[in-house]
């Protein structure tokens, strides 16, 4: 059979490749390879969803001998929970590299670092040993790095080095909780799949290698109070960096969140079932009362992100705390069917206020009014996107809050009140859309230009998967039910 | 007789080489030392390969042939050969350049001899060959900067050897012999056990730059011409550490010694990088660096005799701190001593800006290039010997590490402030040799990383 994870996965690093071979290549050509590239990565992973994934385990798999004296090796695959991730960051890539066509300002730089996070995020949640999601994780962190320094806004270089030590200070505990992961299984390896098959550790051990992982993926994902590189990030990065970093970086967090914290130190996971769940709350009412107090349009939908990944934990942590399997299971299909529909919502609100800065050169809510009759295709967008994000339904972020708030109900029921969390962001984007779109159009931007064919590409499967995900929810969760399904821990 | 020679073939080339390249350097035909020294190395090199897999000792037991020692010279031989490099791309065409490749080849030597030492005579024999051909090297430009910095060296290191010879007198009163073998008899004699250890790691300590007894290094190295600087941040300090290593495991595990190496290690990672934090010579920073990089070296020693890992990580740990230590100096001699000089080469000097970006990165342990994976093994061997807490500062010093080298990265990539104002015209050297000697360092950093295998395998 055709290795089509591997593929897929090296895929945008052979088109880096060719850029760098390219290096008097014109700004077109590079950017051409990269859509190229991308949409070719589009298509392995739609040939990995085609090739589904097994009722219990991992499918898909492909292995390559590393480091045997040490049990560590090349091994990729994907169940119901990474399958869906690694096409949302397929479809997200793609529509990035149409959005970044305009880039003119070192092109071949721009492409190569961006293929290059393109296959450390797939790598990320395909990987299935742990030195290799570990490589995969760190490399993100510096293409990421130097994208947000490299092209972003004024202050970019302190945010920069702000989200990378920030970051890589949060991931370094992971590190030990892996070496301590490795050390306790026996023989040793790294095989993140005998892991979950039989956690290693018990104990302390497990308490504190969970304590370990918890703060490296409370910060990547990111969690009150660990939360404050983010809108620092957001603000400094380029749209197409924030697209990236909202969409998919963040998922490293709550896919590692499941991946490891969960699956492999289950038992010390459920004991502080409780504790993981108060934090998601507080993250999800907190991140909703920030974006109320913000001004600019993307520190409000940075800070909406915290709230969405607040509800992701919420799900996590009462699918571990629920005895009956359908409730575990229902926590988990809203946890990860979140995952996507925030990716796919934040995605295309991040570059709406990115086109909306393209014209104004501003994100300052209270210098817009009356956009809507000024520039409607854009306008509309954004309402569309935004009641995705407030969670109307029939859109894409409906039928995965619901099933997470129906789980909770019958495991926690006190915890619903993270449902305020949706009230309060319902409040602020219709006061965003209020001040923004509707109203009189101001002077100062008549002249401004509604959506060209080029944003038109990138926004348009957006919108129409946010659609398509809220009417259709099942076509994710099919996938996502037979692994959730089978979940032991 | 005849076996103890064959098993020496390696040292005996790099002896014969530097013979000959004396001789040349008599002859004042500098080109010719280079011609022989530098096939001389590989060929050393390439003759170590057979051995790989010994376990032996010759001369009754005072020189190991063993993993460490044959390992100690498949990594310095060639990392001598391209401090060699980088000691002709900037001292070429020099007065006296070819007493350089041969003093060059005296402190590799020397090194060797650490590495394999099986007897407390060996220690001294190497600390002093080691040390006395870098005295001279230091002080080679002959200008005061470098006189100054070579006297500090010399006397710090005839203190610090005095103090180990001292101490050393009482493990031979303790155990009747020389022999590091014979260590296992101290066990019912604690304190002259202890008294000998420090000295050890007094002597020891200052060659591998330890806290405290690292204050030589940031001046020897700033007063030393920048290849200089980069040799002795790698082979000497290798030697060090790999003699320490045949010290340990030899040593009984009552003396506390694992705490009092921790301990250390703790001071010169922190200590190292928190001295880093503040310099704005380049060649300081990374003088200091190297001081913060040895005290990870002791997460392996520490676990030596506890665990499997040891060895391997800091055999993997050598490699790839030989490659991207020495890979980080050739950009600064190809650029500048200062900070400064570092401003926008990121948009001037493309290829060399990324090169020092990947030798940073690997130095503070980012996947996937050789610092991460020597560092990974080498926290991996500390916990598998029970010293989690190790492994925790070691990992919280990453962090501090993050922020001394990407004082380097961000100026790469900032644009010049003030238009107009010319960059600093760097110290001319080759530039051919000194982009020769970066890319192999390049290619070693990533190559470690991605196939530290090809290092391990043969170690099982």
């Amino acid at each position: 059979m055709l290795p089509i994870v591997s593929i897929t996965l090296f895929l945008p690093l052979v088109g880096a490749l060719l850029v760098i071979m390219l290096r008097k290549a014109p700004a077109q050509a590079v950017h051409a390879i990269g859509i190229v590239t991308s949409g070719l990565t589009l298509a392995g992973a739609m040939w990995m969803w085609s090739r589904g994934v097994n009722e219990a385990g991992f499918a898909q798999l492909e292995q390559v001998d590393w480091m045997p004296a040490i049990g560590a090796a090349y091994r990729v695959g994907v169940d119901g929970i990474s399958l869906p991730l690694v096409l949302l960051s397929a479809v997200l890539f793609f529509l990035t590299f149409i959005y970044s066509a305009k880039v003119r300002e070192r092109p071949h730089a721009y492409v190569i670092l961006m293929l290059l996070l393109e296959t450390a995020s797939i790598g990320t949640f395909t990987a299935l040993d742990a030195i290799l999601f570990y490589v995969f994780f760190e490399v993100s962190l510096v293409s990421m790095y130097f994208m947000i320094a490299g092209w972003g806004h004024e202050d970019r270089q302190r945010a920069a080095l702000m989200f990378f030590i920030y970051t890589l200070l949060g991931s370094l505990p992971l590190l030990l909780a892996i070496l301590g992961l490795y050390l306790g299984s026996d023989p040793h390896t790294f095989d993140m799949r005998v892991w979950i098959e039989k956690p290693p550790l018990s104990g302390t051990a497990a308490t504190l290698a969970l304590v370990a992982m918890l703060f490296t993926f409370a910060v990547k994902i990111p969690v009150f109070p660990f939360h404050t590189w983010l809108p620092a990030a957001h603000v400094q990065a380029p749209a197409a960096g924030s697209v990236i970093l909202a969409g998919i970086m963040l998922k490293f967090g709550t896919y590692g969140l499941v991946r490891f914290a969960l699956q492999m130190t289950p038992d010390a996971f459920r004991d502080a079932g409780i504790v993981i769940l108060t934090f998601g709350v507080i993250a999800a009412i907190y991140g909703a009362f920030a974006a109320l107090a913000q001004s600019d349009l993307k520190r409000l939908v940075a800070y909406t992100s915290v709230n969405h990944m607040g509800y992701i934990v919420v799900g996590v942590a009462i699918s571990a705390l629920a005895i009956d399997p359908a409730v575990r299971a229902t926590a988990m299909d809203g946890s990860v069917l979140q995952m996507v529909s925030h990716g796919l919502v934040t995605g295309a609100l991040f570059f709406l206020v990115g086109m909306l800065q393209d014209r104004a050169h501003t994100r300052e809510m209270d210098r817009f009014s009356g956009l809507l009759k000024v520039v409607p295709v854009l306008g509309w967008s954004f309402v569309l996107a935004a009641f995705a994000s407030l969670g109307l339904p029939g859109l894409a972020h409906f039928p995965a809050e619901f099933q997470i708030f129906l789980a909770t109900l019958r495991v926690e029921p006190v915890a619903v009140i993270v449902v305020l969390g949706i009230v309060i962001t319902a409040g602020l984007y219709l006061r965003a859309i209020g001040k923004v779109f509707l109203g009189e159009p101001r002077e100062q931007w008549a002249g401004m230009s509604d959506l060209n064919t080029r944003e038109l590409l990138t926004l348009g499967p957006l919108l129409i998967l946010i659609i398509v995900v809220g009417i259709a929810p099942a076509l994710v969760l099919d996938i996502v039910h037979k692994t959730t399904a089978a979940l032991q821990f | 007789m005849a076996r103890d020679l064959a098993l020496l073939i390696p040292e005996i080339i790099v002896l014969l080489t530097t013979v000959f390249a004396l001789v040349a350097e008599m002859l004042r035909l500098p080109r010719i030392a280079l011609a022989v020294t530098l096939p001389g190395l590989l060929l050393a090199t390439a003759m170590t390969l057979p051995l790989l897999g010994a376990d032996t000792s010759v001369f009754g037991g005072t020189y190991r042939i063993d993993t460490l020692s044959v390992w100690a010279k498949l990594i310095l031989l060639p990392a001598t050969a391209l401090s060699i490099l980088l000691a002709r791309a900037e001292l070429g065409g020099s007065d006296r350049e070819g007493t350089v490749y041969v003093l060059i080849n005296l402190v590799t030597l020397g090194s060797l001899v650490l590495a394999g030492a099986g007897d407390t005579m060996l220690l001294v024999l190497g600390i002093l060959l080691s040390g006395l051909g870098s005295f001279a090297l230091v002080a080679y430009p002959r200008n005061n900067a470098a006189t100054e910095a070579a006297m500090k060296f010399f006397v710090f290191a005839s203190v610090t050897g005095a103090i180990m010879i001292f101490g050393l007198s009482y493990w031979f009163g303790g155990t009747g012999s020389t022999l590091l073998s014979e260590l296992s008899r101290l066990d019912t004699m604690p304190v002259v056990a202890s008294i000998g250890l420090v000295a050890v790691i007094v002597g020891l300590g200052y060659k591998a730059s330890l806290v405290p007894f690292h204050f030589w290094a940031p001046d020897a190295y700033e007063g030393a011409p920048v290849s200089i600087a980069a040799y002795m941040s790698v082979v000497p300090k290798i030697g060090a550490i790999l003699a320490l290593a045949q010290v340990v495991r030899d040593l009984p595990v009552n003396t506390g010694w694992q705490l009092v190496i921790a301990v250390v290690s703790v001071l010169t990672m922190t200590y190292g990088y928190l001295a880093a934090l503040v310099q704005h010579n380049i060649v300081r920073l990374l003088a200091y660096s190297s001081v913060a990089q040895a005290g990870y070296f002791l997460l392996g020693i520490v676990a030596v005799g506890a665990s499997p890992l040891a060895f391997k990580s800091i055999i993997v740990f050598s490699a790839a701190y030989a490659a991207m230590n020495l890979g980080a100096f050739a950009v600064v001699m190809g650029t500048g001593r200062t900070l400064d000089t570092f401003t926008d080469i990121g948009h001037k000097k493309v290829a060399m800006a990324v090169a020092m970006v990947v030798f940073l990165l690997s130095l503070a342990g980012v996947p996937p290039l050789a610092g991460f994976v020597g560092k990974f093994m080498l926290f991996g061997a500390s916990i598998d010997a029970g010293f989690t807490w190790l492994a925790v500062v070691a990992i919280l010093n990453s962090v501090l590490s993050l922020a001394v080298y990407l004082r380097v990265v961000v100026p790469m990539y900032q644009r010049r402030a003030v238009a107009g104002k010319p960059a600093p015209v760097p110290t001319p050297v080759s530039m051919p040799l000194v982009r020769l000697t970066w890319v192999i360092a390049l290619v070693l950093t990533l190559g470690i990383g991605l196939a530290a295998q090809g290092l391990l395998g043969p170690l099982v």
